[in-house]
């Protein structure tokens, strides 16, 4: 096997490599794992406490506008999208902080560094898996089976991280060279979290008296229809966005990924200089 | 055996010091207030003073080689390593090379403390590229060669670091690759555990044409495990052939900073202070490493702000673990101002090899006003040019090698 060095700038997405170190995936996935709750009393219970208290004080948001709605419902609505935006927001947030956070490897060893981030998206996928068996189980026992929609969850799943990854992996360069990702990507989050359908649905915000122009802004942030795609699969009711702003998105969200990934891999092999 | 290893050609890396320098003023903002442009191009363009860590470097290594990277601090011994590794990129040129590379540039690279050492022989084995099966197969023998099989379970941040260090170095040591390279990483743990770990690598390298590039300031161990070198002075190749000539090219180059050290001036050296000291062979030659046997001298100047009474300047030896091992003194006087060169010969102590510490300290009526015992170094070798030396040297020798008189007696 022969190994060219050059000076040239660009890296490529090398797929055989990334498959060459998966046990280096898996150690970080793990190392992350078993880490994060060490020297903690309450240990992996920190996975349900976090949804199941927003999913209350949301909820109870929830139950004081949508008044027509039982408890039951209200609440249930709002925990799934609660427990949906966690793994959103954890996915973009543990991958920006993913390259900075291992710069001890980064400047010592090769290897391919998309690495990183994709081992930093397991500790959000095994926390949204607890609270999503806990949450369907509940919903079961409380509404009943869940539609036939619900096969396409994994779709919706696969989707979202994708969309997440690629935002995350934008922060995550640019946050190589500038910490100020740091401080502005909370805030960032915490915005987008108020610009989704958490206790005011969508049909509840078009029915309000708004300017149109501010609809089509809603429809057009990428993040409500994947909300709505994912309540859609669980309860069976779609609420919009209308099909063409779905066309929007998903064309946003792939010219934003290609952009992402083609920042990422043209400074990928300079990580090390600018950490 | 004469099969092309690594090919280096017109190696070039260039670092744009001001922009590293200003770092912090960078910000997201004004980044963005470029243009958006910016934040996808390169960002160093306009960066003001350039340095080149690295020019024009060429060189081949033939398969199976040993070869030692010798130069002062900042000669770029570190960056070949980190471009080779492809931590960092280079600026120009292009390398070539044969098989599984695996650099140990740190030992314990992504080591977590809250990790057991077993959970961490996985960890750190996969980040040096091992896959699963290799890390199973060679487990026992890392743990063996560690030696630290009871607290395998414990996690590594109650290791002490000597543990730490031989857990590190076991793991990289059996990684198995078809180069290896290693940075230093021998500066740590004791001497028992550095000459296994010179061992280990030699046996890496006798098994089947592995080849290793190895970086050290010890030229001892660089004389022990290597079999060529590489010299680097400022970012350039000066000599790439065998080692002996490259140690003695190195030792009696003309670049002798590292046997001139600049003291730090006290907070309120109101009396004064001592400058700088030289490290010195007894006819004044600087010398970075002095041969084992020899004489040498330390050079003190001093700087002396105003008349001082009842002055002493001393000078004491101590060990790299940190046991003083001898202190001498000038006879008080009452001086004048003004500039002045102490000088401490030593002719009666052979040190064995190593690194020493020289402690210096001014004083005047019994009160110290300039006292300095973390800048100078004091390295002993057997490397290099040893004619006069045909004693065998060992560390476990002692730390002082003077013979002692004896008698010799025939009893009926």
């Amino acid at each position: 096997m022969k190994t060219v060095i050059t000076s040239e700038d660009k890296s490529f997405f090398r797929l055989n490599e990334i498959i060459a170190y998966k046990s280096l995936i898996k150690h970080l996935s793990l190392r992350d794992l078993k880490v994060r709750y060490k020297q903690t009393w309450l240990g992996f219970s920190w996975s349900i406490i976090r949804p199941l208290v927003n999913s209350i004080i949301f909820g109870a948001l929830s139950l004081l506008i949508n008044k027509e709605n039982s408890i039951s419902s209200n609440f249930i609505t709002v925990t799934s999208v609660v427990i949906f935006w966690q793994l959103l927001s954890s996915v973009i947030t543990d991958v920006s902080n993913s390259l900075v956070a291992n710069s001890n490897i980064l400047t010592k060893v090769y290897f391919p560094k998309i690495i990183l981030p994709i081992s930093s998206i397991t500790i959000s996928l095994i926390d949204f898996s607890i609270a999503f068996v806990i949450f369907i189980i509940t919903n079961i026992f409380v509404v009943g089976l869940p539609p036939w929609q619900i096969v396409l969850l994994p779709l919706i799943i696969i989707y979202a991280l994708f969309f997440s990854l690629s935002i995350g992996l934008f922060f995550a360069t640019a946050s190589v060279k500038f910490r100020d990702v740091k401080f502005l990507l909370p805030f960032l989050m915490q915005i987008a979290f108020y610009s989704i359908p958490v206790f005011i649905p969508t049909s509840k915000f078009l029915s309000l008296n708004i300017p149109s122009i501010l609809k089509d802004i809603y429809f057009l942030n990428p993040f409500v229809g994947i909300i709505n795609a994912f309540k859609y699969c669980l309860f069976g009711v779609y609420e919009g966005p209308p099909f063409n702003y779905l066309v929007i998105n998903l064309v946003t969200i792939l010219i934003l990924s290609i952009l992402s990934i083609r920042y990422f891999l043209k400074f990928e092999k300079s990580f090390a200089d600018y950490i | 055996m004469s099969e092309i290893a690594i090919k280096v050609e017109n190696l070039g890396k260039k670092y744009h010091l001001k922009h590293q320098q200003t770092d912090a003023e960078d910000s997201l903002v004004r980044s963005l207030f470029k243009g958006t442009k910016n934040l996808l191009r390169s960002h160093s363009k306009n960066a003001a003073e350039e340095f080149w860590a690295l020019q024009a470097i060429n060189f081949e290594i033939k398969k199976g080689d040993r070869v030692g990277i010798v130069g002062r601090n900042g000669a770029g011994k570190s960056t070949l390593l980190k471009i080779l590794s492809r931590i960092v990129k280079p600026t120009t040129g292009r390398i070539e090379y044969e098989g599984r590379m695996a650099s140990l540039l740190e030992v314990g690279t992504g080591f977590h403390g809250d990790l057991s050492g077993r959970e961490n022989i996985f960890l750190n084995g996969s980040i040096l590229g091992m896959t699963k099966t290799e890390i199973e197969k060679q487990f026992d023998e890392i743990v063996a060669f560690s030696e630290v099989e009871q607290f395998l379970d414990t996690p590594v941040k109650r290791y002490s670091s000597g543990m730490y260090v031989r857990l590190a170095f076991a793991v990289a040591a059996h990684l198995n690759p078809e180069i290896l390279i290693v940075d230093e990483v021998l500066a740590v743990g004791d001497a028992a555990f550095q000459k296994k770990c010179i061992g280990k690598m030699n046996d890496i390298s006798k098994a089947g044409d592995k080849t290793i590039l190895f970086v050290s300031h010890s030229m001892q161990a660089v004389q022990k495990l290597c079999n060529t070198g590489i010299y680097l002075s400022k970012g350039k190749l000066m000599e790439h052939g065998s080692i002996d000539s490259i140690i003695n090219r190195y030792l009696h180059s003309g670049e002798q900073s590292q046997s001139i050290y600049q003291l730090q001036k006290p907070d309120s050296a109101t009396q004064g202070y001592a400058e700088t000291v030289y490290i010195e062979s007894e006819k004044g030659q600087p010398l970075m490493e002095i041969p084992v046997g020899d004489n040498w001298r330390v050079r003190i100047t001093i700087n002396l702000t105003q008349d001082v009474e009842h002055f002493i300047g001393g000078m004491g030896i101590v060990s790299a673990l940190d046991q003083p091992i001898r202190t001498t003194w000038t006879k008080p006087l009452n001086i004048k101002k003004g500039n002045y060169e102490l000088i401490f010969t030593n002719n009666d102590l052979m040190l064995t090899t190593g690194t020493y510490k020289i402690v210096i300290g001014l004083s005047s009526n019994e009160r110290t006003f300039h006292y300095d015992d973390s800048t100078v170094s004091l390295n002993i070798s057997d490397a290099g040019d040893t004619a006069n030396n045909n004693r065998i040297v060992n560390t476990q020798s002692g730390l002082i090698l003077n013979p002692m008189p004896y008698e010799f007696n025939q009893l009926n």
